[in-house]
């Protein structure tokens, strides 16, 4: 039944319910009470001592005027609630949407009123959002792996020229700078690849107890050699000891990542620092770096792939740009959060949290 | 008597070690495509490896059961019967020959269940060829190596039971990453070692992590061991790794 005939059909009812207590109580002013009354006077002359039967029908009637609205104004509001709680469904699932819950389609009533059909509606709008996003994902992970074979081509044919005798110094260095871009080349595919695969949910965490506070002493010694050529330094500050469950290969890559960098974005002579606290039931993070710092309009877009900042400073950073978009993905995947906080000019901390194990000797 | 029989024994031992690096290692290549395969055979071969090429799982299995190789380079992706499939079907006929991987997928679950299948190795692709020939190379002589305590090149000297690396009797001092860098390398002097591999036996990554780490830790330990000294060891091979050998 739609809601317009079943709106309709409650004020039908209500409105003849009205009109037949209006009638009756008519009918009865009208033409039974005279009529009794012209009998009846003489008895009332004789004593006041009982009211007439006619007075009590019209007592009982307007008594029930109150609970006859009450009735209505429940039915009414009942009929109302039934029928706009499908809209308040839709609105908090509308609302708890994203990109990665798309292909869940949200509870019919099965009544085919107007608010099941807009569920239908919305239901298709979604899936096909899904295989719009779904589409999207596979063409890039389609095309990032028919990259791989012209690139391993590639690659192989320009090892087997270097190999080959009689290279003048000029030619070698060029089929090395050839190389070097095509490996390059790879990196970004291999990035892009496993970012694809993380969104879709297909990348496969380990689950085991990892200790942070070794993780972090030892990504103190990368950041060391890291920093070692532009002369700066790493120092390890608070430590606590702290499990968490996760992949340890993961996580040492985002630990490594924003140590690398903390030393890439940093000047000469630079300082690096290293901190690992337990605050309840999580542990924090931080990896702290003098230099020229991110201004605040672009600290929203540092996690953006391929974003690195200004363009006078992408030149001289070697990278893909996408490092931090991989470690939000490690964060995200261990039930974490991640931000980046700076002041321009002077430094940038990257703030990791994360969960701590529940039983840290599991 | 009893002695005498050991040291028969011993010889066969050694004399059957010297047959197998003096016959050309028979290699086995499963590759659909073709120009990968040409060119990987042709690396193999100027490595001196007899190589028998297949494009299909079917003509690898036949080839496979026919024919004892030392070594198979077995693509995951073949038109038919795909490399792992091959790969149980291998094993499970006792087949034991060494198995190197190459995957176009790159997935660190895939490289779990190649392992679990029964490969010995496993190279994502796009790999660096240098490090393919290497690989080969060492599958084909697992078992028959040996691993010295000692390990010396030219003059420098390391000791894997002290761990204590010295050039011209010149102690040189080195961090635990320095020391596994150092021996990974002279473990395999004379051969180039990838990025990929050092970072995989140095490391313990199965994939890149995305930093010039092993660059800048070579460069470190080539001041440690080359600076002060001549002739120089460690050299870079551009695009392709790093090698220890003595200068030729």
């Amino acid at each position: 039944m739609t809601i317009r005939t079943r709106l309709t059909l409650w004020n039908a009812s209500m409105l003849l319910v009205a009109l037949l207590a209006t009638g009756a109580l008519a009918y009865y002013e009208l033409v039974i009470e005279p009529r009794s009354q012209a009998q009846e006077t003489p008895a009332t002359l004789k004593g006041d001592k009982q009211p007439a039967p006619t007075d009590l029908v019209e007592i009982g009637i307007f008594c029930s005027i109150v609970p006859a609205m009450a009735l209505a104004l429940a039915g009414g509001w009942w009929v109302m609630r039934r029928t706009v709680a499908p809209v308040t469904a839709l609105t908090q699932a509308a609302e708890q949407m994203n990109e990665h819950n798309l292909g869940a389609p949200l509870g019919r009533s099965g009544s085919g009123d107007e608010l099941d059909r807009l569920t239908e509606v919305f239901n298709a709008m979604t899936a096909r959002l899904n295989s719009a996003f779904t589409r999207l994902r596979e063409f890039t992970l389609h095309a990032s792996h028919e990259l791989k074979t012209p690139l391993t081509v590639m690659h192989g044919e320009l090892e087997n020229w270097l190999r080959e005798d009689g290279l003048t110094e000029e030619k070698r260095g060029r089929v090395e700078s050839q190389l070097d871009e095509v490996q390059r080349l790879a990196k970004i595919v291999d990035s892009l690849t496993l970012l694809t695969k993380a969104d879709a949910g297909q990348v496969v965490l380990g689950r085991e107890a990892v200790r942070l506070d070794e993780l972090l002493r030892e990504a103190l010694a990368d950041a060391e050699s890291l920093g070692r050529p532009s002369g700066v330094t790493a120092t390890l500050g608070v430590c606590d000891p702290v499990t968490i469950q996760g992949d340890r290969h993961r996580l040492r890559q985002l630990l490594l990542n924003l140590c690398d960098n903390a030393v890439k974005y940093n000047e000469s002579g630079g300082k690096v620092t290293l901190d690992l606290r337990r605050a309840g039931p999580r542990a924090e993070v931080r990896i702290g770096n003098t230099g020229r710092g991110i201004a605040a309009e672009v600290l929203p877009k540092v996690f953006d792939p391929f974003f690195r900042g200004d363009a006078s400073h992408s030149q001289a950073v070697e990278g893909c740009g996408l490092g931090l978009s991989i470690a939000r993905w490690i964060v995200s995947a261990h039930g974490g959060t991640i931000q980046i906080a700076s002041e321009p000019g002077r430094w940038t901390t990257a703030i990791v949290r994360l969960p701590v194990a529940v039983h840290p000797n599991q | 008597m009893t002695l005498g029989l050991l040291r028969r024994h011993c010889f066969r031992l050694d004399f059957q070690a010297a047959l197998v690096s003096l016959r050309f290692m028979r290699v086995l290549l499963v590759e659909d495509e073709k120009k990968t395969a040409a060119f990987v055979r042709k690396a193999l071969q100027v490595e001196g490896f007899a190589v028998d090429v297949c494009h299909n799982g079917e003509e690898a299995w036949a080839a496979a059961r026919t024919t004892a190789f030392d070594a198979m380079v077995l693509d995951i992706m073949l038109p038919g019967r795909d490399g792992l499939s091959l790969l149980r079907q291998l094993r499970e006929h006792s087949i034991a020959t060494p198995v190197l991987l190459l995957s176009a997928r790159g997935e660190v679950n895939e490289r779990v269940d190649g392992l679990n299948a029964g490969a010995d190795d496993y190279l994502p692709k796009p790999f660096v060829l240098a490090e393919l020939v290497a690989r080969v190379r060492a599958l084909g002589r697992r078992g028959s190596e040996s691993k010295p305590a000692v390990l010396q090149v030219a003059d420098l000297r390391l000791d894997t039971q002290t761990r204590r690396a010295e050039r011209r009797e010149v102690v040189i001092e080195l961090t635990a990453r320095e020391y596994r860098l150092l021996e990974f390398l002279m473990r395999s002097a004379g051969h180039i070692c990838g990025r990929m591999a050092i970072l995989e036996k140095v490391w313990d990554y199965s994939f890149d992590p995305g930093s010039n780490l092993v660059d800048v830790n070579v460069m470190r330990l080539r001041e440690k061991i080359d600076a002060d000294f001549e002739p120089k060891l460690l050299h870079t091979v551009r695009g392709l790794g790093y090698v220890i050998k003595e200068p030729s």
